[in-house]
């Protein structure tokens, strides 16, 4: 690994990401929240130092950055990431909150996990809420996918590093070149935004809780800037809005990019599409009937199952209601749909319906297997054979992904966690869902775990939100073993 | 008529000697060995290869009529065919192996100055479909659009079908109109009697031959035919392909010894189980349960290892055994040591090109028993008065199998009248195939 061109890279990153906030800035400014205006302007000035600083140290790199190797790319993505978050986090610390806190919150925006420590909501201004949710904006598709959209030079070194940071392991361009495949996605979540805001606007919210909600349901974040989330607006009609834009995050963009230009019948084909639909409906029927059971009318049992589901399954996070009162063969429902995540090429978390899909073909395939050793069994996708180094990259993934939740939630559980509390929490921020259940429940707040329990829940948002793999091969020695400062 | 024959292996001396007799055949081959083959036909014989301009003209190109290129590489024979009508101006017949030449849309190889296409393969995989899908059947053949069906049944020891024809009471639209026994073949008449061992052709349409096949097998209804496959090549692919396009009733096996072939051909059929292995390997066709397969099928590219499947197929008592046959020879053989029903891909393309050089303006629809026997279509002119069947003497060794109208097809009885714009399907057999157009244009007349 060439440590100077890594800098260069995440240098270069982190300053094209400062512009950004200027936007909450603007908006702290409209509102007249002078000291959050100054944390804003502060954080900007940092990140643009920071990453100007970064370029000039390692300055001779610049040449080498069309022959990025994969390592390199994999640390660039991952060192980007962790940077962004504690720049982002400047904010919230100038607003009062503590540093790990700060972080926590940060991370929970950038990977759109959700997952909040703020407790009272009075005591902050709307520039705040508005970079809350901004960063789940940006983090929804992907800051790097952004960058290569908008830095035609980072395009060639790109590769590595959009598919590094992708979600679902499909890698399939939608275009030639690959900055015309980021445009297409931003392009595409753009006019999604800008679909919702009108749609809530006309619903009755105002235009500022209009776009926060926007920005974080198309991103499946799930940061609302009322304490009640979503319920507190008391709106059905809100509420189904929510509900579409919901099912849409959690689909692939790129499948709905090539839906538009013609070939509808691409949405139809799609195994995973299918499959992500059908798990909503089972779902939602299976939650509807528990709570009509529980007493429930059925129109609402109806919009809050849906709601509910969509919001768990795709990892946003909102709440309709207050789940976390709900019984618990609902709560179970849930709990499994945590596990699930939306389709790949989405801003949804989580395994990904996909690779659940290859699991399931692949077991199956073994059992096969078993009846027939001399049998050719190819696990097929939408009619394509399956590479078998996909499958065995699905399997480790699967592996790895339930090894982190596991120590995660230890952890939380050992530093005084109660069992439900600590077990949904690592699932939660490790899957960027947002709430769990317990202490950490939908109108609850991070806050009151152990301090060491939020650093670990912050890098298993991290660790999730970049497919785990990505991180966690940094951790290997060999990454490491012949590294040097030079670029050639 | 001046023929120029390009390649001399199977096809190439098949239609050499259909059609020495009566037209000058240059035949186009670059390996000497080849020629002494030919030599006991009264053919000319040019050493070279076919892509060459020189080597053409020596052929006579620019006089000939027909080219036909039946080389084994595609690619020779197409560029053969181009070259041929720079030169001169023949009609071009061009045989291929891979479905990449036959696109639907139209141009296909037309651009290179071809009119038409053979694919043996696709042929003999389609044969074999049909064979499959009918219990029991050694043979079966489709037309007038599935209307009216050929279909070859051996008859068993205890098979109710022995005895004097005229006793048989088949069920009504259904005709038999062909026997074989042993290396004899003929067309029954009432006081023709039926003996166990003998193959029997029973035309009719599908009703009549599902009462037919009840009879005949014993069987109340179709069950679920397990059917394995030995040999993933272009014919068992195709094979495999077509069968899953109906899969209802059908359990697909498909043996292939090379890996990587089996990985393709298991990325491209989807309800087909893929073993790799040898489909002569005892071992594998135990395990895998290979005797309760009700149709054993036998498309490797080689004889002998075909012939061994078989053998093996049969031993562990499978019911149907169908294999490919590569060299004519072989035949008679396979049929001898009990296979149900071997089939060249070349017999039938070969016939069918004979049939088109000649200038038959009948359409032949099928071929049996290696163009031993042939299906014809004719159409009753519109002057021609109506006459009963009965009253016609059409020539000896052949039979009006059916007649097809718009409304509906039918096999004709002796009080059924044969009218202008009928058509008549008619099982002949080759040596009598010319007096059967002569009959029928006498007719016209």
């Amino acid at each position: 690994m060439r440590l100077q061109i890594v800098v260069h890279v995440t240098g270069t990153l982190v300053r094209l990401f400062s512009p950004a906030l200027l936007a909450p800035l603007a908006v702290a400014l409209l509102y007249s929240e002078w000291r959050d205006a100054v944390g804003f302007l502060g954080a900007f000035a940092t990140t643009a130092l920071l990453g100007g600083g970064m370029r000039w140290m390692a300055a001779d790199a610049a040449d080498g950055l069309d022959r990025l190797r994969r390592v390199e790319g994999l640390a660039i993505v991952s060192a980007t990431w962790m940077m962004l978050a504690h720049l982002a986090a400047i904010p919230y610390m100038v607003a009062g909150l503590g540093f790990i806190d700060s972080l926590f919150e940060a991370m929970s925006g950038l990977t759109t996990t959700g997952a909040t420590v703020f407790t009272d909501y009075t005591i902050y201004g709307r520039g705040v809420f508005f970079w809350r949710a901004m960063t789940q904006w940006l983090g929804g598709v992907g800051v790097i996918a952004l960058f290569i959209a908008v830095l035609p030079r980072l395009a060639i070194a790109g590769r590595e590093l959009f598919f590094a940071e992708a979600a679902g392991p499909s890698d399939d361009k939608l275009t030639p070149q690959l900055r015309q495949t980021a445009i297409a996605l931003w392009r595409v979540y753009i006019a999604l935004t800008a679909a919702q805001v009108a749609a809530l606007a006309l619903a009755g919210m105002s235009l500022f809780d209009a776009v926060c909600h926007a920005f974080t349901t198309l991103s499946a974040g799930g940061f609302s800037p009322h304490p009640l989330s979503v319920s507190g607006y008391q709106s059905a009609a809100i509420e189904w809005i929510v509900i579409v834009f919901m099912f849409i995050a959690g689909a692939n963009f790129g499948l709905q990019y090539r839906a538009v230009r013609g070939g509808r019948s691409a949405l139809i084909q799609d195994e995973e599409l299918r499959a992500y639909a059908g798990v909503v409906a089972v779902a939602s029927l299976l939650l509807a009937s528990v709570l009509i059971a529980d007493g429930m009318t059925s129109l609402d049992a109806v919009r809050h199952s849906a709601f509910q589901a969509l919001s768990i399954l795709t990892t946003t996070g909102y709440a309709s209601a207050d789940f976390e009162r709900w019984s618990d063969q609902a709560k179970m429902v849930l709990f499994l749909l945590m596990f699930i995540g939306g389709c790949a090429g989405s801003a949804a978390g989580g395994p990904k319906v996909v690779r659940h899909i290859l699991m399931a073909r692949f077991t199956l395939r073994e059992l096969k297997r078993t009846l027939h050793p001399r049998a050719i069994l190819p696990v097929k996708l939408g009619g394509r054979v399956v590479p078998e180094h996909i499958l065995r990259d699905v399997q480790v993934f699967v592996l790895f992904y339930l090894l982190t939740f596991a120590v995660g939630a230890a952890i939380v559980v050992g530093l005084g966690a109660d069992l439900i509390t600590g077990i949904t929490a690592s699932i939660a921020c490790l899957g960027n869902i947002g709430p769990g259940f317990g202490a950490i429940g939908p109108m609850a707040s991070f806050a009151d775990l152990h301090p060491v329990s939020k650093i670990v829940l912050t890098l298993e948002m991290w660790i999730g939100r970049l497919e785990v793999m990505t991180v966690l091969v940094l951790f290997r020695f060999e990454a490491w073993r012949t590294s040097r400062w030079a670029a050639t | 008529m001046h023929v120029v024959i390009v390649g001399g292996g199977e096809i190439g001396f098949a239609l050499a000697h259909g059609l020495a007799a009566d037209n000058s055949v240059v035949v186009v081959d670059h390996t000497p060995e080849v020629a002494d083959r030919f030599e006991p036909l009264d053919v000319q014989f040019v050493l070279g290869v076919a892509t060459s301009r020189e080597v053409l003209i020596s052929a006579g190109i620019e006089r000939a009529d027909v080219l036909v290129a039946c080389t084994g590489l595609d690619e020779v024979n197409i560029v053969s065919c181009a070259m041929a009508r720079q030169i001169g101006q023949p009609r071009t017949i061009c045989f291929v192996s891979r479905a990449d030449f036959l696109q639907p849309d139209a141009r296909g190889l037309a651009g290179f100055g071809i009119d038409r296409v053979i694919w043996p393969e696709a042929q003999l995989a389609e044969d074999i479909e049909r064979i499959i899908r009918s219990p029991g059947a050694l043979e079966a053949e489709t037309f007038a659009d599935g209307a009216i069906q050929l279909v070859e049944y051996r008859l068993d020891p205890d098979s109710p079908f022995s005895g004097r024809v005229a006793n048989l009471h088949l069920p009504r639209n259904s005709l038999i109109v062909a026997v074989r026994r042993r290396d004899e073949f003929f067309i029954p008449r009432g006081a023709s009697t039926l003996d166990p061992g003998d193959k029997v052709l029973v035309m009719g349409t599908p009703e009549a031959l599902r009462d037919v096949r009840r009879r005949m097998t014993g069987d109340t209804d179709a069950h679920r035919q397990v059917v394995t496959i030995v040999g993933g090549g272009d014919v068992g692919l195709q094979l495999a392909e077509r069968l899953e396009r109906e899969p209802a009733g059908l359990t697909l096996r498909l043996i292939e010894r090379n890996r990587a072939r089996g990985e393709l051909i298991a990325g491209r059929l989807h309800h087909t189980l893929i073993l790799n292995g040898d489909g002569t390997d005892l071992e594998l066709l135990e395990n895998e349960d290979v005797g309760h397969s009700d149709v054993l099928v036998a498309v490797i590219d080689n004889d002998e290892r075909n012939l061994f499947a078989c053998l093996l197929g049969r031993q562990l008592g499978v019911p149907r055994i169908i294999t490919r046959v590569g060299k004519r020879a072989n035949l008679k053989l396979f049929e001898r040591v009990g296979i149900d029903v071997a089939i060249s891909a070349r017999g039938a393309a070969v016939a069918s090109v004979l049939h088109q050089i000649q200038g038959d303006p009948t359409r032949l629809l099928a071929v049996v028993e290696e163009g031993a026997g042939r299906i014809l279509e004719l159409d009753v002119p519109p002057g021609y008065a109506p006459r009963a069947l009965r009253d016609l003497a059409p020539p000896l060794n052949s039979i009006i199998g059916a007649i097809v109208r718009p409304s509906h097809a039918f096999v004709p009885r002796g009080d059924d009248r044969v009218e202008p714009g009928d058509r008549l399907i008619v099982f002949t057999t080759y040596a009598a195939a010319d007096q059967v157009r002569a009959y029928f244009t006498y007719v016209k007349a």
